[in-house]
């Protein structure tokens, strides 16, 4: 009897004062606001009408470039905004927001190309190192290949990380249109074409492809005149302009840098399609700048004894890991062979 | 005083019902317990292994990792979906090195990944057959059952719950014939190393069925490698180093020779070897992964050593597979040497599979045949094993099964 009063007694409780939630925690929208170094995302946001939505309910996740990350694409004011296709600023500032909380602990570790759905509507790649099997904590994160600076900052509709790049999605848009629209690579786009590499670039991918600047081809000799002046029966187009495409690959230049942490291995090797010449694609974090940068070398084969030919590399983090719709698209500031180094043997 | 009583009765009563109540209270609250004794009849018992296993490079970041959802007689909806099972093991993960004789050693873990079927599933297992304690095998239906594989993505949310266009990607869909009371291993593989093609190989297991002494060790070979594995280009083969020469495969057929050294103290290769088994033809292995034949029982003595007290050894084994015409005595390669085209790979067993020599050799790392473990009154004893030794691809696994033993007494 005893035991059952103990038991109902048991049920009464009184009331309770909890302490108010701190209501002094800002939604998103007025954080990113209130924040210095994030003043150009903020007026994206604003002009593309993502601020009100971000501080409503949530819950987001805000991947928010650094000024110096759109300074690196030269936008240096709230202004230079408004000389860009309002749609697709809205698209890829929609690119940086997730409709959900995701902090770097929910992300798998060592997780590669994780997907997650963004607010715009498409998907993109998280890549992160969390440990080395042989030993070790590793914390980088990778988002479509922009570096996280600062994770997990806790706002009251959810939680931001600082990307140290922009994003660089273009949705629908193909290699080859890509390309098309850019006059810096138009020497390459002339090279593909008279070697009957372009058309593949509009087709299924993935491609990753290494677009050296017309400044680069020049430096080894290649330009617009000499491209017309060329015979194509006598240099092998797969090795001139196929070095560098990359088929049935989408790296991000992120993704070597993460194997390079989880396990030890960033190399990639290649034999060039329809060719036998041997690539090999690898990237860390440079010295001194400690910024992202890749390197593509060129063998003859893949023997021990087949010395490196050319190699090129590409450092400019602002210009690399532009996603299409088939691929990749990384910028190279060096080229690799010359026409006299493709010719038909 | 007759009042008094009264009070006395009354109280007497009182604590006689409220124990009463108590009592019924407690009755009432362990009668929610309902426990339901699962039970198959004529039950086959099966252990299943998936070979197919993957590497995370960056080449080989968009293959689809071989992370599976196992049905045995799955029920599947219009859309070939599955939405049952009679017996599902998920999160079947590649297998191990080593699959030990008891599934005591991931009863531990703290991950849902699944090295073996039943391995960490809490299911019925087999009994102890002819002395061989079978409980890393799971009782499953006998006769005609059909067993599919699904890919899942490798996280931990159970098949079921995923997702409806996760479920739809089936790696095998077959059928497959289990005898009542017999053993069987099933085997996912990769049958062709160019193709890619997949298939499954059912072994019918006769180890129970031997006269096997207790005093002698006993292993068996087989080699499921990939059609054109070994042939194929280094570049294509995930690299590891702690698997040293067996990283490239060996060829179709190979010679196996057996070392037994005297001490797991002398981590050497060129330690004194038990006289008679240095470099001992023990077998000839074939590659196959399409007849489920049981490779015959090559043996060793399991008290060979000089200072071997009938209680505990301290012995370890060395397994070198040479191409036909090769032996120890005239192998062209030297002792380190991990890139000879297949034409000799060795595994050394000593300890539990984690510790290397300290000489320069190219042997993958096993745990000891052997098995040294607190029974009775002695700590450790040695039992002499049944073991298979498979090569897949560019590995080696050991397969260890044990008899049952007198319990440690401390």
């Amino acid at each position: 009897m005893a035991l059952c009063m103990l038991l109902l007694a048991a049920c009464k409780h009184d009331d309770l004062t909890v302490a108010a939630p701190n209501e002094n925690v800002r939604p998103a929208g007025d954080f990113v606001k209130n924040n210095y170094e994030m003043r150009l995302f903020s007026a994206a946001l604003q002009k593309t009408d993502y601020f009100s939505k971000l501080n409503a309910a949530g819950p987001f996740t805000v991947l928010a470039p650094t000024d110096a990350a759109f300074n690196a694409l030269g936008i240096y004011s709230a202004s230079d905004f408004d000389k860009m296709n309002q749609d697709s600023l809205k698209k890829v500032i929609g690119y940086h927001i997730l409709p959900r909380r995701l902090r770097v602990d929910d992300i798998p570790s060592n997780g590669i190309d994780v997907r997650y759905t963004t607010l715009e509507g498409s998907d993109l790649y998280v890549s992160r190192a969390s440990f080395n099997p042989n030993g070790g904590v590793e914390n980088e994160t990778y988002f479509s290949g922009a570096e996280v600076t600062r994770t997990d900052v806790q706002v009251a509709n959810g939680t931001l990380h600082l990307l140290g790049s922009v994003m660089k999605p273009n949705f629908t848009k193909n290699i080859q249109q890509w390309l098309a629209e850019r006059a810096e690579y138009s020497v390459f786009v002339q090279g593909l074409k008279k070697f009957s590499l372009w058309n593949q670039l509009a087709g299924q991918g993935s491609f990753t492809v290494f677009a050296p600047s017309n400044a680069a081809l020049e430096e080894i000799g290649i330009t617009s005149a000499s491209i017309e002046a060329m015979d194509i029966n006598k240099y092998v187009g797969e090795r001139l302009f196929g070095t560098y495409l990359m088929h049935h690959r989408h790296f991000f230049v992120s993704d070597a840098q993460v194997f390079s942490r989880i396990n030890s291995s960033s190399n990639f090797e290649y034999i060039l399609n329809n060719d036998s010449y041997y690539m090999t694609f690898s990237a860390s974090k440079a010295y001194p700048t400690f910024k992202l940068a890749y390197w593509v070398s060129i063998r003859a084969g893949k023997g021990g004894f087949d010395p490196v030919i050319t190699s090129g590399t590409g450092d400019i983090v602002a210009k690399n890991d532009n996603l299409c719709s088939n691929g990749i698209v990384h910028h190279m500031v060096t080229a690799l062979l010359s026409p006299a180094q493709a010719i038909k043997q | 005083m007759k009042n008094e009583r009264l009070y006395q009765r009354n109280e007497l009563s009182f604590s006689f019902s409220a124990w009463l109540l108590a009592l019924s209270f407690l009755l009432f609250a362990s009668g929610c317990v309902k426990v339901e004794y699962s039970k198959i009849d004529d039950p086959a018992y099966l252990r299943v292994f998936n070979n197919l296993n993957y590497v995370q490079t960056l080449g080989s970041k968009d293959d689809k990792v071989p992370f599976l959802c196992m049905f045995i007689n799955p029920v599947v909806d219009a859309n070939g979906v599955p939405t049952g099972a009679e017996i599902t093991g998920d999160f079947l993960d590649q297998r191990e090195a080593y699959a030990p004789p008891y599934p005591s050693h991931i009863g531990t873990s703290t991950s849902v990944n699944n090295p073996e079927y039943p391995g960490k599933e809490n299911v019925l297992v087999g009994p102890i057959l002819n002395g061989f304690d079978l409980s890393s095998w799971a009782q499953v239906p006998s006769g005609r059952v059909r067993i599919m594989f699904a890919y899942r993505p490798k996280n931990t949310i159970p098949f079921f719950q995923l997702e409806n266009h996760l479920k739809k990607d089936i790696l095998i869909d077959t059928t497959i014939d289990l005898t009542t009371k017999e053993v069987y291993t099933l085997h996912l593989l990769q049958k062709d190393f160019v193709t890619k093609k997949t298939g499954v190989l059912l072994r019918q297991e006769n180890f129970h069925k031997l006269p096997l002494s207790d005093s002698l060790a006993y292993v068996n070979f087989y080699n499921m490698s990939s059609k054109g594995f070994w042939e194929a280009d280094a570049s294509l083969k995930p690299e590891n180093w702690r698997l040293r020469s067996f990283q490239g495969g060996m060829k179709d057929e190979m010679n196996v020779f057996l070392s037994l050294y005297e001490s797991q103290t002398n981590l050497d290769h060129n330690s004194p070897t038990i006289p008679g088994f240095k470099g001992k033809y023990l077998a000839n292995v074939k590659r196959n992964t399409e007849t489920p034949v049981v490779s015959p029982y090559a043996s060793f003595p399991l008290w060979a050593a000089k200072d071997a007290n009938g209680i505990a050894t301290n012995i370890w084994q060395r397994f070198d597979f040479f191409i036909p015409g090769m032996d120890i005595t005239n192998n062209p390669f030297y002792a380190g040497n991990i890139s000879n085209g297949g034409n000799w790979v060795s595994v050394n067993c000593l300890f539990n599979g984690q510790v290397g020599l300290t000489s320069n050799d190219n042997g993958a790392l096993l745990p000891n045949l052997l098995v040294n473990i607190h029974s009775g009154k002695n700590n450790p004893a040695t039992f002499a094993t049944v073991n298979t030794i498979e090569v897949v691809n560019g590995r080696v696994y050991l397969t260890t099964i044990q008899r049952k033993y007198p319990a440690p007494i401390y």
